[in-house]
Parts: structure tokens; C-alpha cells; sequence
């Protein structure tokens, strides 16, 4: 049955095929969770970069080949073999006493590979495996199943490994490298947050059996290239702070009502596409650039790196002449101050600076003050 | 980040053009530097794709690997590489001054890159090349281990603040500049370009446009733009696969030619521009304590170099305990020099610091220019009390050493009080040093009624640290359980494989 909050979101999407979450629009939630447009078209499953591209601010984050054909080629080297390289990490690099081994390939069921049938295989190995019966020990490609804002959402984690300290450990494959045991922070952060969707999903499936969390490790183990070389080694991560953070986030998407109530009422991002399969968008951009603007953004800089609507965020933001485009470094000096007219303007003197802005208007107007003087002693070029 | 620096960037932004935030150059720019523009692989660590490298802008080579998965290749790249920067690293072990420990180089090389990313591809470019062996399996030409050896010690020197052996251009740039977008956007060096120096018949607003898209800019890298990547690139590296694998010499030179088109027309803009930036940074006049500290330079080359002649083994891997302690202390204490030694000498970022109260200036309002203690040592010395009105927001407590850029070398005092008058503070100060011998101060060494000076906290000498000796580690500091770390060569080192090149 269908909530008015469903019914509002599907509006918001219009006629497109609705997008579910995925593993890596969940870890993006944790970047930037105070923006409302981005929480509204995702909860909506509205196609993000769709409509950025129609507003003339296309996403240029693609993905390079090489990038992808290395990852693959990585993974199935790790996994080779009844992921032969992958137990030499696990015992001789993690020096773990892995007694028996048994490898359980969930990538599809007798050659069926829809999610639902996977994910119905996934449950019966795990429930078993979790209660002792049956000697699998490494579960590969599990298909795993989390239910936000009432949409089912199949993720798939790289594998999952039982028996280590006899609980389950999701294991995560990446191809950047552990140089002299040291990684990327960002790769090993972006890598950490996916994978706690990951255990945040297992823990629900055993739950609902009855099991408690404690049963999936919060320490996930990640497997990459060790130096410059495609042998791969491992080490723990500790997860902890980013499956707090992420239960966090995933029970704000439930309260996505409050946001939806804001909302004008006849508000949506539909693209109005053409029936045949070009898809073409038909909605004049003007409007839905003017639907855009009724919602609230909070553009950083950092966006760029991973959402597909910050070129428009950006626009906009320099439209209104924000203080958002230089980033939080320079807004910080400027609290409660949302423009750059408002600095100049309190900088200048012309404005008159509000109660609580006494203070930031005081430093701003001395600040004022060295740099006219500098400029009047001819300053360089 | 101070106010005025803050409001440097909502000024830039305002007026759609960046704005200078230093009257100088703190950086040493040699008359011959080296830039290196280098690209690598996307997904792969450590596989360099191309580089483009130089002392002059009309001579750039351009080095290319066509199948970056391949090990031989690759070496053959580092080793190319490294013949040309070895050779002009030692261009400049030529020309001594001084005698016994104080003879050292009188010039240092200075190696510039795009961008920090630049930096850090150098540094996986150090370690995969400084440990490998010369003989043996896995063999590669004698340049290689130097040359990482070396790339190693220019991208550690290149962590200490105010040295210029290796550089980022975009880092000089925003040390000089500020724009009017964020940090993130100011490391693409066609951005940061685009706010200083426009293309002639482009706005502001126009060339930025231009430079994120990679049609126009190609990425300074070094990444390449993944739709090269997947457009031009890798039909190119299959096509030059196949030829290898038919053994056809003439469809292979044909692969070659056409994949360092395709690079070239990807490196060169960048390269023009890293030249761009080189000269407008040329036209800033240089600072003058930055010929002391590119003596500092000159001192760690020379240290080296020595060091090398002797056959030093190459760095470790990772520091031991005692060694990143002295590093970092080094680093904090250079940092805070730098930092002090650009306020000195220059009156923008003096301003800067006052506006975030570490600093200040003002009027003398009050002087005692001929008070006098008695020392412990029963000595009778001139201690002068001035007065500085400001209206600066002072942060700084009682206590704190100073030193002025608005009296002579050797000016030492010290905060007596801090008091808030209305608008304005007053700051009393005690001379202390750089009065001369005399019981009587010098002239001109104490400030008068009605001077107008600026004060900044002395970085101060600082004693090196006490540590253990390496045998004395107590065991919580000591990695002797971990043979990867504890040994200067890992025993891999001759046999790091590389796996399937497939």
C-alpha cells in the first residue's frame, strides 16, 4: 500500500523509470547529508544526471575503462582459484588461523541471476552458515537486500567471510594500492563507507532470523594491491564511526516527509520524456531549472567530486553570489554572513551589521582597512 | 585563514578577477628550472603513461609509454626519465664554494610540476624505481635506483616549508593569488590560470568554462580525462597490442606514432601553461629572505649529493620512531620560520597576520626610553618600555618574544601588558635586544613618541631534541617485530612483481 509521501516522491520523479539506491549513492549520502535537493531526488529515484545535463550542467565524472578493467581484473585474480591469494592475505598477511575452508559462489542460483533469487539463495547460505550448519566460510557475491524509505535496494558486497573470530566480515576489493602500508585516506574512506552498507544490510538480514548484530564484525577487512605490484595484501578497517554515521543518515531518508511537505504542491522534476526509446526529453529546461530553484541546496565545493547535480548547484550559487563557492574554509571566517554582498557590504561600512554581526562586521571593516592601505601604497600587480 | 585573506577571495569574487595577497615572491625561482609534467595510467598505482620534461619551453621531450601494464616499459620510461633529470641534477654538482663542512654548491636544481598531484606521482615514481636492482633477475639500468633515490629526496625536501627544490606551480601560484572559487578548484592549474591570466579575448567567467571541460583544457593531470581515456586512448593502446603481438614493425611504429599524437596533444597545453605560469611568476618581484633560505637549499643538496657520492643506501621505506619525531619537529620549526621570515618581508602578509591578531601595528603613545634593570649578574642593562597603540586585534599574550620589521636586524622585545582602551588596545613592550653594547641603546634601536611600528612573534631558536639512540628505543617505539619496516631494503626489493600484464 502507498503512502502520501510515496505518491508525493513519484510525482517529484514524473514519468521516468524510478532509480533505486545503490551501494554508492548510499556512501554519497554521507557527504553532504544536509542538502535537501539532492535527499529529495534520491529519495525520489529521480535520474540525477538526467536532469542536470537538460539544465545545461552535465556531471563529467565519467569512469575511465582502464580504471574499471583493472578493478576487474584485480578481483578475479584475488578470487581465483577458491580465492587461493585472497586465504594467503587473510592468514599469512592478517595472520588469521582460518582452520577449514569452504567457498560458496553466490553470484547466481543454478544459472538464474535476478536479484530476488539470489538474494532468497544469499539468506538460506548465510541463516545456515550463521547458525553453524554447513562448512561455507566464504560467501562470494552475496546478494544482499535493505529496505529504505519503504523501496527494496540489492546491494552486493565483494564477499563476505565467516570464521573470522566466528563472526561474518565483509570483505572489500579494491584496486588502488597499499603502498608501504599506506593508502589513499579518500579510496580507503570511499571504500569503508560502501562497505558499511554492506554490514548494515547483513545485520538486517540476520536480525530479522532472530541474530543479533554482534554477529557481523564492524571492522571490515580490505584486500588491495600491495605496492606496486598486482599481489594483493590486506588489512582492517575500522568501521565503527561510518556505520553510526550511515544508520544515522539511512533513518533520516525515513523522515523524508518533512522535507516533502515543504514542497509546492504541484512541484516535480519531470523530464517528460518522448514514449519511443530515445527518451527525449520534451519539458522546456527553463521550467524545470525554475522547479530546481524552489528547493534548497547546500553547495560545497566538494560536491563536484561525487554529485552529479553540482555544476547546477554551483551556477546557482554563484548566481546568488554565495559564499558556498569558496568552501567552508573562507565561509568559516565569515559566520552567519550567506553573501559576498552582504561582506562588502559590512566590509564597506554601507551596511549596517545586525546584533550578531557586530563582531564579524568590526574585524571585517579593520580588515577593510589594512587592505585599502596596502592598496594605496601601490601594491604589486 | 585570516579575515583579510578571506576577504581577499570575496574581493576576487566580487570583481571577477584574482587578487594579489603577498607584494613578493617567497619562493626561489631558478633561472633554469626543470619542469616535468607527468601522466600516469587511471586505476593502476605507479604506472606512468607519459611526461613531458624540460628546461626550456621550446624544448620540451615528450616520453611515452605505449602499454603502461608492461614491466619492461616501464622501466625503460623511468630509466629515459631519469637520464634526462640526472643530467641536469648534475649540472649543477659542479661549481663549489667554501671549505671542508661549509663547501657546498653554489646553485640547487628546482623541479616544477602542474600540480600536487604532480608531487605525489613523482614520489610513487621514487619508491618503485630507488630500491630495485641492478643486476640479477629483474634487472634495470644503473640510472633507475639513482633517479628514484633522488625523486625521493626532492619530494621530501618539497614537505619542508619555504624550500624550492620541487615545486607545485598551482601551490605558488595560490601563495601569490588569490581567486575567486575554492581550494578544490584552484588545484586545476587551467582554473587557477583562468582568474590570473585569462586567454587574450576571454573573460574571467569564459576561460574558466573552457578549462573544465577537457575538450578545450585536458586535465594537468595526472590522471588523464576519462573520456580520452575511453574515446582515444584505449583503442590506441589495443591497436599498438595487437602490433606487438603480430610482430608487424610497420602497423607498430604507425601504433606508436599515433599514441604519442594523441598524448602530445593531451600534455602540450598543460606544458604551455606550467611555462605561462613560470614567467608570470618571474614578473613578482622575489622577497629578500628567500635567497637565505634557498642557502638552506643549496646546504641539502650538497648534503646529498655527498651522500650519493658516498653510495648511501636509499631511503627507508617508512621512518623509525626516532627519525619521523626529528623529521616533524624539523618540519614544524621550518614552517614556522617561513612563516615568520614572509611576514618579515612582506607588508601583505604582515596585514594578513594582523588581521588574525598575531601580529601588530601602531603608534608609540608612551616610551621610557632610559629605563634600566640590574641583571642576576648584577649587570646594569637598558631594558626601554614603549607604548604601541593599535587598533588591531591583538591576540598574542604577556610574554611573548617579538621582532619588528620596522627597526634594525637583531630588534628583540617582549609583551609586558595587553590592555583593551575602547577601539583600540595598548600594548606595552619591553626592548630586549639588538640596542647594541652599550649601556646607552644606539640610535635609532629604541622607538620614539609618535613612531609608527609593527610588531610579529619570534620564531625563536629552537634546541634540537633529546632522543634515544636507535638501540635505546624503548619498545614501544620500536619496530624491531617487523622486519618490512625495520630493514632500509625490503627483501623483495629485486623481485616486486608486477603479475599478469595482460
Amino acid at each position: 500500500m502507498k503512502n502520501p509521501v510515496d505518491d508525493r516522491l513519484d510525482a517529484l520523479r514524473g514519468s521516468a523509470k524510478r532509480l533505486d539506491y545503490n551501494a554508492r549513492s548510499l556512501a554519497a549520502l554521507e557527504n553532504n547529508p544536509r542538502c535537501t535537493l539532492r535527499a529529495l531526488l534520491d529519495a525520489s529515484g529521480s535520474d540525477k544526471a538526467a536532469i542536470a545535463t537538460h539544465v545545461g550542467h552535465p556531471p563529467s565524472f565519467g569512469q575511465s575503462s582502464f580504471a574499471i578493467t583493472r578493478g576487474n581484473a584485480f578481483e578475479a585474480m584475488v578470487k581465483d582459484n577458491g580465492c587461493a591469494e585472497l586465504l594467503r592475505v587473510l592468514r599469512e598477511t592478517l595472520e588469521l588461523t582460518l582452520p577449514e575452508v569452504g567457498y560458496e559462489d553466490l553470484n547466481d542460483v543454478g544459472g538464474d541471476g535476478r536479484s530476488k533469487q539470489r538474494h532468497e539463495r544469499t539468506e538460506e547460505v548465510l541463516l545456515r552458515a550463521a547458525r553453524g550448519e554447513g562448512d561455507a566460510t566464504l560467501f562470494d557475491h552475496p546478494m544482499l537486500r535493505l529496505l529504505i524509505g519503504g523501496h527494496k535496494v540489492y546491494l552486493e558486497p565483494d564477499l563476505v567471510a565467516l570464521r573470522i573470530d566466528g563472526r561474518f566480515h565483509v570483505v572489500e576489493i579494491k584496486s588502488f594500492p597499499i603502498i608501504d602500508d599506506q593508502a589513499d585516506s579518500t579510496q580507503v574512506r570511499a571504500a569503508t563507507t560502501q562497505a558499511c552498507a554492506y554490514i548494515i544490510a547483513l545485520r538486517d538480514l540476520l536480525g530479522r532470523a532472530g541474530i543479533g548484530e554482534e554477529a557481523v564484525s564492524d571492522t571490515i577487512v580490505l584486500v588491495a594491491p600491495k605496492d606496486f605490484t598486482n599481489r594483493p595484501t590486506g588489512a582492517f578497517v575500522d568501521a565503527r564511526k561510518q556505520v553510526a554515521a550511515l544508520t544515522r543518515q539511512l533513518s533520516r531518508i525515513e523522515r523524508i516527509g518533512d522535507l516533502v511537505d515543504l514542497l509546492p504542491e504541484d512541484l516535480t522534476f519531470d523530464l517528460d520524456p518522448t514514449p519511443d526509446k530515445n527518451k527525449q526529453p520534451r519539458r522546456p529546461a527553463e521550467e524545470l531549472a525554475e522547479a530546481l530553484d524552489q528547493v534548497l541546496v547546500t553547495y560545497r565545493p566538494d560536491c563536484l567530486n561525487h554529485c552529479e547535480m553540482a555544476f547546477y548547484c554551483r551556477s546557482r550559487a554563484r548566481a546568488e553570489a554565495s559564499l558556498d563557492v569558496l568552501g567552508p574554509t573562507v565561509r568559516e571566517q565569515f559566520g552567519g554572513i550567506d553573501t559576498t554582498t552582504m561582506v562588502m557590504g559590512l566590509a564597506r561600512g554601507e551596511l549596517t551589521p545586525s546584533e550578531d554581526q557586530v563582531e564579524i562586521a568590526a574585524a571585517l571593516r579593520h580588515a577593510a582597512r589594512l587592505r585599502a592601505e596596502l592598496e594605496d601604497l601601490g601594491g604589486a600587480a | 585563514m585570516s579575515t583579510l585573506s578571506a576577504l581577499a577571495h570575496v574581493q576576487a569574487m566580487e570583481t571577477m578577477q584574482a587578487v594579489p595577497r603577498t607584494e613578493f615572491r617567497h619562493r626561489h625561482l631558478s633561472g633554469r628550472p626543470l619542469v616535468i609534467v607527468p601522466l600516469a595510467m587511471a586505476g593502476e598505482a605507479g604506472a606512468p603513461l607519459a611526461a613531458m620534461v624540460g628546461s626550456a619551453k621550446r624544448n620540451g621531450t615528450l616520453l611515452v609509454v605505449a602499454q603502461p601494464r608492461n614491466r619492461d616499459q616501464r622501466f625503460a620510461f623511468a630509466a629515459d626519465l631519469g637520464r634526462i633529470v640526472m643530467n641536469y641534477i648534475n649540472s649543477f654538482r659542479q661549481n663549489r664554494r667554501g671549505e671542508g663542512e661549509r663547501s657546498r654548491y653554489t646553485d640547487a636544481p628546482q623541479i616544477l610540476v602542474p600540480n600536487a598531484g604532480g608531487v605525489k606521482a613523482l614520489a610513487d615514481l621514487g619508491r618503485m624505481c630507488r630500491f630495485r636492482a641492478t643486476s640479477g633477475p629483474y634487472a634495470v639500468p644503473d640510472v633507475v635506483p639513482e633517479f628514484g633515490m633522488w625523486l625521493t629526496f626532492l619530494v621530501d625536501r618539497a614537505e619542508q616549508a619555504g624550500t624550492s627544490t620541487l615545486l607545485p606551480v598551482t601551490a605558488m601560484l595560490t601563495e601569490h593569488w588569490a581567486t575567486g572559487q575554492s581550494t578544490l578548484e584552484d588545484q586545476n592549474l587551467a582554473s587557477l590560470m583562468a582568474w590570473i591570466a585569462p586567454p587574450p579575448g576571454l573573460s574571467v567567467e569564459q576561460a574558466m568554462a573552457d578549462a573544465e571541460n577537457p575538450d578545450v583544457c585536458p586535465p594537468a593531470g595526472p590522471p588523464t580525462s576519462p573520456e580520452f581515456d575511453n574515446r582515444d586512448l584505449a583503442p590506441a593502446i589495443r591497436r599498438f597490442d595487437t602490433a606487438h603481438t603480430l610482430g608487424d614493425p610497420h602497423a607498430l611504429a604507425a601504433a606508436e606514432t599515433e599514441l604519442r599524437e594523441l598524448i602530445a596533444g593531451q600534455i602540450q597545453p598543460t606544458w604551455r601553461m606550467v611555462w605561462q605560469a613560470i614567467s608570470l611568476l618571474r614578473s613578482v618581484p622575489e622577497a629578500p629572505r628567500t635567497a637565505k633560505r634557498f642557502e638552506g637549499d643549496c646546504k641539502a643538496f650538497t648534503k646529498y649529493s655527498d651522500y650519493r657520492d658516498s653510495d648511501g643506501p636509499p631511503q627507508r621505506k617508512r621512518d623509525n620512531a626516532i627519525g619521523a619525531a626529528r623529521r616533524l619537529g624539523w618540519l614544524e620549526h621550518a614552517l614556522a620560520e617561513f612563516e615568520s621570515d614572509m611576514a618579515f618581508d612582506d607588508r601583505f602578509v604582515l596585514a594578513d597576520r594582523r588581521s588574525a591578531g598575531e601580529a601588530f601595528a601602531g603608534t608609540v603613545v608612551e616610551a621610557d626610553p632610559g629605563r634600566v634593570v640590574t641583571t642576576d649578574k648584577n649587570r646594569r642593562v637598558p631594558r626601554p618600555r614603549v607604548t604601541v597603540r593599535t587598533e588591531d586585534p591583538v591576540r598574542l599574550a604577556a610574554d611573548t618574544k617579538l621582532i619588528s620589521p620596522s627597526l634594525p636586524t637583531g630588534h628583540k622585545a617582549m609583551i609586558v601588558s595587553v590592555l583593551s582602551d575602547g577601539g583600540t588596545t595598548r600594548v606595552t613592550v619591553e626592548i630586549t635586544g639588538g640596542m647594541g653594547r652599550s649601556r646607552v641603546p644606539q640610535q635609532g634601536t629604541v622607538p620614539e613618541l609618535g613612531q609608527r611600528i609593527a610588531y610579529l612573534p619570534d620564531p625563536g631558536w629552537r634546541p634540537a631534541p633529546q632522543f634515544p639512540a636507535s638501540d635505546a628505543t624503548p619498545w614501544t617505539h620500536s619496530a624491531a617485530d617487523d622486519s618490512g619496516t625495520d630493514s632500509v631494503i625490503p627483501e623483495d626489493a629485486a623481485a616486486e612483481e608486477w603479475g599478469n600484464e595482460d
